[in-house]
């Protein structure tokens, strides 16, 4: 009973951080109908960046967001006013994935060059502390980790619903061309887009750096499970996004008692099939999803 | 009747077909002829990617897949069945090409967004599957495949045989790629890759063309997959099942020109010459990534139509202006107006009809 609730939670934990890349991961789809391959590449770079910052300073890891948010958004909207923007239009669904798939390649290239291909880890003072409750253990970063993504996706949240420029990102992703008529400067907007989920991989790798072992090529195992949960919650939503990687995330981590961690991922490609064969706009998609 | 362009393209192809197969007398030692059959091998890979890239436009990064699987399936074939090794290359090529229904129906039904999220999938789920189902794939080990040539013929003389296989199966696709292309059906997917809306408004059935065509594509790709493996003997999830050899045919294709039919062989030769070239001198480092990462980058950015396309088009300056406007001087117009209005009726509009249309629109 104890390892099922045990799991639970755990499944709960990770459903926040897949929330808060999923979330991402959509924006750009939204903004601007890109699929963004180096989304998970940004991750595990913003992972590398915690663990230089710690290895290099001595200071806790989540100092370096500080650093990082603001550095990935300026790189969110530069990537897209000068490589994205520049794609032809009529081809610019494969042509981005291609385009960030290269960047993907490059980041993850560089990161071997720069730092090898060894397995880091960061050894903080508090990584073996657990947090006993009701006969459940539950390790102290992983609760951080949550937090840090739940407080994140608060904040997007609060972003996209109560400030203007949230309005105008929610109403280019609902559709460009009537946010031009009413005066929205879509391409600056879609530039934010891009910062915005850019900040997200930022925050999501330093959860990540604060629990994991990392290691260039990383970034695969993340970009499979969260584009299967953008699909499944429907292209460009993102309720839709953070709701699937809950349940995705909750999934997993059932699955894992009875089939062992391996097996377990094959869940969020099993979820993606289904979806498409049953209800292919995603299960939150709206009316944009249903064309992609 | 040939015409002047056209006997141009048959010597072109001809010279091609003559390089191709005095190749593996040429090369100077086996390891040149081992790199040549690699080179083969993409060039299968990049062609049988375009059957479904080149026609419809959707790019799928994921055709290592259908690879992998064309290679482990010949390969469990023999191994655990005991099939004959031609026999195993065409059941297990059947075999892909039946598994990619099933995800073509699923991928394909909706625009291409959904369509590259699969196929990035498909491949990493095999490659998690094939790594934890050691018993029946070998899993992390690897799978040993027996040669298909008795052990009397020589590495070299197998090179040799292999180069000419791979050409073969190479001659038949392209066979197909160029039949297809002046179907009915090529015509439909081309439509379809310049404007699935339009297309489908005028009566394409999108669904059921883009599907065979994907199918089509992991048949071949398949049937590459496999010669390779019966060639190579080996076969280990990480290479088979890895997301660059699938960005690899995806480069080679765009490299050399999506549209035309040599475009994906020409980026075969010029991307697989380079990846050896690096690999000979540099290893298996973390560079190539790198390279590789920013070669696409720039070909996306700036020749996402290739280079075949792009010399045709240097060509094409250099010829005399297949314009759609007919020059007429003012003296000829006087003329013709003075016999239009003493003739009666303008017999001469009808005899000098719309200007043919010149075969522009290549975008």
């Amino acid at each position: 009973m104890s390892l099922l609730v045990q799991s639970l939670i755990l499944g709960i934990l990770l459903g926040g951080l897949y929330a808060l890349l999923a979330a991402g991961l959509t924006l750009y789809f939204g903004v601007m109908r890109v699929v963004m391959i180096a989304h998970s590449a940004f991750l595990i770079l913003a992972a590398y960046l915690a663990w230089a910052f710690t290895r290099a300073t001595g200071l806790d890891p989540l100092l370096s967001l500080v650093g990082t948010v603001p550095l990935f958004f300026l790189t969110g909207v530069l990537m897209q006013r000068l490589l994205i923007s520049r794609l032809r239009p009529a081809t610019l669904t494969m042509m981005s994935v291609l385009l960030t798939f290269a960047i993907a390649l490059v980041i993850e290239g560089m990161l071997g060059f720069v730092w090898t291909g060894t397995q880091r880890r960061i050894q903080l003072p508090y990584g073996g502390a657990n947090l006993e409750f009701a006969g459940v253990n539950i390790a102290v970063v992983k609760l951080i980790a949550f937090g840090l993504a739940a407080v994140s996706l608060l904040a997007l949240y609060l972003l996209l619903t109560r400030t203007k420029m949230g309005q105008a990102l929610r109403a280019t992703i609902q559709h460009p061309e009537a946010a031009r008529l009413v005066g929205i400067n879509t391409d600056r907007v879609a530039g934010y887009g891009f910062g915005l989920g850019l900040a997200t991989a930022a925050i999501g790798g330093t959860a990540l750096a604060l629990d994991s072992t990392i290691y260039p090529s990383l970034h695969w195992h993340w970009i499979g499970p969260l584009m299967a949960i953008i699909v499944v919650g429907g292209l460009g939503s993102i309720p839709g996004a953070a709701m699937a990687a809950m349940v995705l995330g909750l999934g997993q981590a059932l699955l894992q008692i009875p089939l062992g961690t391996t097996w377990a991922q094959t869940c969020f490609y099993l979820a993606l099939f289904v979806t498409l064969m049953v209800r292919p706009q995603g299960f939150f998609g709206g009316r944009l999803a249903q064309r992609f | 009747m040939l015409s002047v362009s056209n006997g141009l393209k048959l010597v072109g192809l001809v010279a091609l077909a003559a390089l191709l197969l005095s190749f593996p007398s040429l090369a100077p030692n086996p390891f040149l002829l081992s790199v040549g059959v690699v080179i083969m091998s993409y060039a299968v890979l990049a062609t049988a990617w375009n059957f479904v890239g080149g026609f419809t436009g959707y790019i799928s990064l994921g055709h290592a897949a259908y690879s992998g699987l064309g290679g482990y399936a010949t390969g469990l074939l023999i191994v655990k069945a005991d099939v004959n090794p031609w026999l195993a290359l065409l059941a297990g090529s059947l075999l892909v090409g039946l598994i990619a229904v099933p995800v073509g129906i699923a991928s394909l039904r909706v625009r291409g967004a959904s369509f590259v999220i699969v196929s990035i999938s498909l491949v990493l789920i095999l490659l998690l599957v094939f790594q934890s189902w050691g018993s029946f794939t070998g899993g992390s080990n690897g799978l040993r495949i027996p040669r298909p040539f008795g052990e009397d013929v020589l590495r070299p003389e197998q090179h040799e045989r292999f180069f000419l296989l791979h050409v073969a199966l190479l001659a038949v696709m392209l066979l197909a790629w160029w039949l297809i292309d002046r179907s009915h059906f090529g015509i439909g997917l081309k439509a379809i890759r310049e404007d699935e809306d339009k297309a489908q408004a005028l009566g394409v059935p999108t669904v059921t063309y883009k599907l065979v065509a994907f199918v089509l594509s992991a048949f071949f790709t398949a049937a590459g997959g496999g010669l390779y493996a019966l060639w190579f003997g080996f076969l280990d999830p990480v290479f088979q099942f890895s997301i660059l050899v699938g960005s690899y045919m995806v480069l080679m294709s765009l490299l050399g020109g999506i549209r035309s039919l040599l475009g994906p062989l020409l980026g075969a030769v010029i991307v697989g010459y380079a990846v050896e070239y690096f690999k000979a001198a540099y290893g298996d480092s973390q560079f190539h990534l790198v390279a590789m990462g920013l070669l696409l980058g720039v070909v996306v950015l700036f020749m996402p139509d290739g280079i075949i396309p792009a010399l045709t088009s240097l060509v094409k300056r250099f010829r005399p202006e297949a314009s759609s406007i007919r020059e007429v001087t003012q003296a000829e117009l006087v003329e013709q107006r003075r016999a239009g209005q003493a003739g009666g009726p303008p017999a001469d509009r009808a005899a000098h009809p719309v200007a043919p249309v010149s075969e522009g629109g290549h975008r």
